[in-house]
Formats: C-alpha cells, sequence, structure tokens
C-alpha cells in the first residue's frame, strides 16, 4: 500500500498549498482592516491587473485609503474582458464591503452586476472607464478623453507640419474611453486641412495585429504621417511595425498612457509624444469620494482629473510627475 | 488493461443491442457506480467540499450565502454547457479547442438575428429565430470539425485549433470587431438575468445539459459508443461501430452545445464579448481532467466534470471575498490539475 502512502501525501500536500494561501490572504487582509470594525472597507475592482496604469490607480487608492484610515482590497481580472471581470465583482458584492470603485471592462455587460451592487447597499464610484447607465454610481472619476484625443490630434499635426495620412489605432471598440479617445482624435483633424483622417483600426489588445495594421497601411498609403495609438498594445505594434518597415523617423507616432515601457519608447525615439493621465490621482479621487459617500456626505457626480503631453524635452521637467509606476 | 475489455465488451454489447433492455436496467446502477468510483469525482469532490468549508469558516456569512452560491453557480453555467461536449470529446480520444470560438461565433450570429427581427424589443419569436440560428451555427463548425477529424485525417488538435482562429476572425469580420449589443429585453430579463423559483434560468439550463449528457453518455448506446471509440478504436471497428460516424456527431455535439452557451452568453452580458472567452478551450479542459476524465480516452463521466468546473469558479470567488491576490487561483488550480492527473494515473498503475 505505498501507492496509497504517495496519494495521501499528494492529498495533504495540496491541502496544505491552500491552506497556505489560506493564511497568506488573511493576514494580507487582517493587516489590511487593522483593528477594524468600524474603519470602513473599501474595495477597487480594475479593468485589468497586469497593466501600469491600473497599477499606479490602486497605488493612488492605497495610499489614500492608507491616509484616510479606510481598509482597501484591490481585485481585478487577468485580462481585460467583462466575462472575466463579472464574477469577480459579484464576488465582491457577496464579501459586501461599504463601498466599491471599479473601472468596467464593458458599458454593457457590467450593469447588471452593478445594478445588483447597488440593490445590496454598497455605494459605487466609476473610476476611468463607466458603464451606459449613470444611475448606478454615486460618482465617476475619469479624464476627459476626447479632450486627450484632441491634443493628441494637436500634437499630430505640430509633429509632422500638418501634411498627410493620419491613422488611429484603437484597442477594442466598446471601451468608454478608448472610443472618446478615437472620437476626439477624428473631430480635431478635421481642423487641419492638410491632414487626412484614415478610418479608425483595432488591434483588439494585440502587439502583433497593431504591427500588421501597420505594415498594411504604409503599403496602401504611402503618404502615412503620422499615428495615434489609443492604448499600450497598440502602441507597442505600431512603434514595431514602423520599425520593420523602416520609415521610423518618416513617420511620426502619439501615444498613449506613460508607463515604463511607454517611456522607453519615448527616450528611444520610438514615439514622439505621449498623452499621459493621472491615474494616481484617479485612484486618490475615487477613494474620497467614495469615503464621502460612506459617511453620508454629498458626492461629487464627475471628477476629471488631469492630462499631459510628455515628450523627451519635457521628461526630466514638468513631464515627469506624470510617469506611470509598475509598482506602488 | 482492464478497462479496454470493459469497454470492448460494452462495445460488443452495443453491436447486439436488441433484447438487453431489461439487463441494462438491472446493472445500470451499478454500472453507474462504477463510473463514477472510476472516474475519480469522490477524491476532486473531497477537495471541492475542502474548499466550500474552509471558505465557510474563514468568512462565515459572506461566502455561504444564497446571493454568492448562486453567484458562483451562475459564473459556472457557461463553462459547465461547453464542459459537457468537451468531455464527450476527451472521451473519444479527441480534444476541441475552438469551443470557446465558436460560442463566440453563434452568438455574433445570434445577435446579429435577433437585430435584425427588431432588436431591443424583439418579441419571443425573434428570440427563438436567435436560439435556433446559435444552435445551427455551433451545430455547423462542430460539424466542419468532425468532418476534417474523420474525412480529411487531420489531427483533431490541429483542425480545432485552426477553427478556434477561424471562428474568432470570422466573428471579428462580421462584426468589424465591434461588439454587437441590443439584446432583446424579454431575453436579457429571463435566460440572460433572471431567476425560475429562485434559481437562475442559466443555472437551470447548464444543470439540464449536464444532467441529459450525464445520463445519455452513461447508460445509452450512443455513450457506450463514445466510450469505445475512445477505449479502442481498432476493436470498436472490428465490432461494427461506425468510428468515423460516431467521432464526426461527437464533435457535431460539442459544436451544438458552444452554441447554446453562445445563444446563453449573449442573454447573460448583453453583448458579444468578442475579446473574451480566449482561455475557454483551456478551462474546460482542465475541468474535465480535474473530474477525472483521461485525456488518452476512453474513460471518464459528466460528474466529475461538473466538480471540475466548479472548483476554479469556488476558489476565485472565495480568493476575492478572502481578499487574496487573484493570482493565487490561477496557480492553485494549476496545482490541482497536476494532482488530480498524477491520482489518475496511479489508480490506474494499482488496477490489477
Amino acid at each position: 500500500m505505498k501507492a496509497k502512502a504517495t496519494t495521501c501525501a499528494v492529498g495533504t500536500a495540496l491541502l496544505g498549498l491552500g491552506l497556505l494561501a489560506g493564511c497568506g490572504g488573511q493576514g494580507a487582509a487582517q493587516s489590511a482592516s487593522g483593528n477594524g470594525g468600524s474603519q470602513p472597507q473599501l474595495s477597487l475592482i480594475l479593468g485589468t491587473t497586469n497593466n501600469d496604469f491600473y497599477v499606479t490607480m490602486g497605488c493612488g487608492a492605497r495610499a489614500e485609503a492608507k491616509a484616510k484610515g479606510a481598509a482597501l482590497d484591490v481585485q481585478g481580472p487577468t485580462e481585460f474582458s467583462a466575462d472575466l471581470q463579472v464574477p469577480i465583482v459579484n464576488a465582491v458584492t457577496a464579501k459586501h464591503p461599504d463601498a466599491v470603485m471599479i473601472a468596467p471592462t464593458d458599458s454593457q455587460a457590467l450593469i447588471p452586476p452593478m445594478r445588483q451592487m447597488k440593490e445590496a447597499g454598497i455605494k459605487t464610484v466609476e473610476v476611468d472607464t463607466k458603464v451606459a447607465d449613470d444611475s448606478l454610481a454615486v460618482s465617476q472619476v475619469t479624464s476627459d478623453n476626447v479632450l486627450a484625443g484632441k491634443k493628441a490630434a494637436d500634437e499630430i499635426n505640430k509633429l509632422t507640419g500638418g501634411h498627410g495620412s493620419v491613422l488611429v489605432v484603437s484597442n477594442t471598440p466598446g471601451i468608454s474611453t478608448s472610443d472618446a479617445r478615437g472620437q476626439g482624435f477624428m473631430q480635431e483633424i478635421k481642423k487641419y486641412p492638410g491632414l487626412h483622417g484614415l478610418p479608425i483600426q483595432y488591434n483588439n489588445d494585440d502587439a502583433t495585429k497593431a504591427a500588421q495594421i501597420i505594415t498594411s497601411t504604409l503599403a496602401a498609403h504611402p503618404d502615412l504621417s503620422g499615428v495615434f495609438a489609443t492604448a499600450e498594445t497598440a502602441a507597442e505594434g505600431v512603434a514595431t511595425g514602423l520599425k520593420g518597415a523602416d520609415t521610423s523617423g518618416k513617420v511620426s507616432m502619439v501615444g498613449f498612457d506613460a508607463g515604463p515601457t511607454q517611456i522607453q519608447a519615448l527616450k528611444a525615439g520610438d514615439v514622439q509624444a505621449l498623452v499621459a493621465q493621472e491615474p494616481y490621482r484617479e485612484g486618490q479621487a475615487a477613494v474620497d469620494q467614495a469615503l464621502k459617500a460612506v459617511s453620508g456626505k454629498p458626492t461629487v457626480k464627475e471628477v476629471r482629473t488631469g492630462l499631459a503631453i510628455v515628450t523627451k524635452d519635457n521628461l526630466a521637467t514638468s513631464g515627469s510627475k506624470y510617469v506611470y509606476k509598475s509598482a506602488c | 488493461m482492464s478497462h479496454q475489455g470493459d469497454e470492448l465488451s460494452a462495445a460488443q454489447n452495443a453491436s447486439g443491442e436488441a433484447g438487453q433492455n431489461a439487463d441494462h436496467v438491472r446493472s445500470l446502477a451499478h454500472r453507474l457506480r462504477q463510473r463514477v468510483l472510476r472516474a475519480n469525482a469522490l477524491w476532486i469532490l473531497g477537495v471541492l467540499c475542502v474548499l466550500v468549508i474552509g471558505f465557510s469558516v474563514s468568512n462565515p456569512g459572506q461566502f455561504l450565502t444564497v446571493f454568492n452560491i448562486r453567484n458562483i453557480a451562475i459564473s459556472a453555467a457557461i463553462l459547465l454547457v461547453l464542459s459537457v461536449g468537451q468531455t464527450y470529446v476527451i472521451i473519444t480520444g479527441g480534444i476541441d479547442l475552438s469551443v470557446g470560438s465558436v460560442l463566440i461565433f453563434s452568438g455574433v450570429v445570434d445577435a446579429k438575428v435577433m437585430a435584425a427581427f427588431g432588436g431591443l424589443n424583439a418579441g419571443v419569436g425573434a428570440v427563438v429565430l436567435g436560439l435556433l440560428a446559435s444552435l445551427g451555427t455551433g451545430l455547423l463548425w462542430g460539424l466542419l470539425n468532425g468532418f476534417l477529424v474523420t474525412k480529411a485525417r487531420v489531427p483533431a488538435l490541429i483542425v480545432t485549433l485552426g477553427t478556434f482562429g477561424m471562428a474568432l476572425g470570422g466573428a471579428q469580420l462580421l462584426t468589424g470587431g465591434v461588439d454587437v449589443r441590443g439584446v432583446p429585453n424579454v431575453l436579457a430579463n429571463s435566460i440572460g438575468i433572471g431567476t425560475v423559483l429562485g434559481v437562475p434560468y442559466l443555472v437551470v439550463i447548464a444543470a439540464v445539459v449536464a444532467l441529459v449528457g450525464g445520463v445519455v453518455l452513461a447508460v445509452t448506446r450512443f455513450g457506450r459508443h463514445t466510450y469505445a471509440v475512445g477505449s479502442n478504436v481498432e476493436a470498436a471497428r472490428r465490432v461494427g461501430i461506425a468510428v468515423d460516424r460516431q467521432l464526426l456527431a461527437v464533435y457535431a455535439l460539442v459544436g451544438l452545445l458552444a452554441g447554446l452557451a453562445g445563444f446563453l452568453n449573449l442573454a447573460h452580458f448583453g453583448t458579444t464579448t468578442i475579446s473574451g472567452h480566449a482561455e475557454d478551450n483551456l478551462n474546460t479542459i482542465a475541468a474535465v481532467v480535474l473530474g477525472g476524465t483521461s485525456l488518452f480516452g476512453g474513460m471518464g463521466a459528466v460528474i466529475g466534470t461538473v466538480i471540475g468546473v466548479f472548483i476554479p469558479m469556488v476558489l476565485q470567488n472565495g480568493f476575492v471575498i478572502v481578499g487574496i491576490q487573484p493570482f493565487w487561483q490561477t496557480v492553485v488550480v494549476g496545482a490541482v490539475l497536476i494532482a488530480a492527473v498524477y491520482v489518475d494515473q496511479f489508480k490506474r498503475r494499482a488496477r490489477p
């Protein structure tokens, strides 16, 4: 019965692993809630856990929660996708914190779980993205994404000298923020008669696809002079595509967000400018609004955080505070 | 080797079907019990119980609530429908990597049909048409998989990897990459988020699929042929089972279930979630294997798959409630999966 013993050993080891994870988690939860009880309990549900923008948002929220004496739990799906985020939202509702800050991954699919959350008496603050139903959240913290798109268009005009075709490469349609960026860009580009705006292309969060989009666009429109990439994977792929086609320098690119990868690309000259948001501020502001709602104070329905253009030139000076973090 | 013998005799039984129905019923309970034991379901059920008890003790009043159990069941429902089909394919010794993409593609066709017949305010008729479109589309993808596997003799892994890409790309082509929304309210409020006697429609449907799938596999000729093909193709052929037709039917069944899952997914999320379900194929395979079905074919049961679907769901939900970093879920599920296969292998070796 040696074999039976082995089964037992494997089983025990597994249980051990489960317990280990359980213990670790409880420890963390307890230290977060401190001596708990009267402390407000907050949860932050990110759009995805593996992205500098959301990491920085989490850092801001953690710092603010600590400063205000609230307990904060940060969760999120490993991919930016509604079918992965909804179960997490439901689990958080079951946990029943006092307030939840959430970056919904889809403007439609997240409505029923967020409605349940509201019906359970949990105050909800939307951060960065939002759902199509404005009645669910007590506050919406976001940067002005239409304005961000406009700023990108202005920068493209400056970089290209106002000539040639320009292209927007966006992540996936249906995300409120990147849709607004593309929309702002296309509006603003009409102001510049020398620039010809091509239809928006989508790379579905896939850098390889963005590279393919660029090479095929270059084949069809040799006068391509500027590209606006509305999200990180798009920017990475566009840079690779431009390098592969050996046109770097001839085509200017404006990227979005200022994570470590994008800053590196900026320094290397793959990207000429970045439109940076303030995810750290978004996290802080979301916690502030959530705490106001919990204590029954009036909340601000719409909180706008800042935007800035970061270039190689201002990186060391005014742009430095806009650089995102990859860890707190 | 003994299970192969069993299946061979099962195959022989199957070929001389007539007049043995009474025998069937008598040995039914016995055979079911044997399959469950053989399928490792008890061991994995123990793991599930430990998890449920662990989370209930650590977070009383939060984990074990009607609200939470209901939501875990909803999260598991769509994956369960896919996993029932995957169980059949894996029992034949095959694999289907295309399920998640076929789900998306069918959902897109479904959404387009319902939009064409009235959109948000469409009636029950449009919903039924949408359902039929979704099932039909899934069935066609399944038949394509089955045809390529049996007639073109391309390995299932490659065929379904190919259709995985084709169905996803096709869905993106049909929609221009833009999720189709505007699911009729009558559908969203009933099957999507509604309940019947307190149980969500989604859960009822998934339970019926699992029950029917499990019974068909365990007691019908179709089920026995499925085992026989996976256990020993040559033997199955010699006793007169139409192996190719059986495989074609099994792949078609998976496609049909993926089509149903696409309909349910659309009803539940209210959008076609084109960027989602990318890992459904691996998740269903993990669930099936966790449930004790052998990747080498010939062994397994749907009941094990049901438990296998719930383990990752309970872990994820429990970890969020406890406040553990979400990454732990992937680590623990991976470890449980390896352990499950280890125990499975060891049991086979131990069998006289």
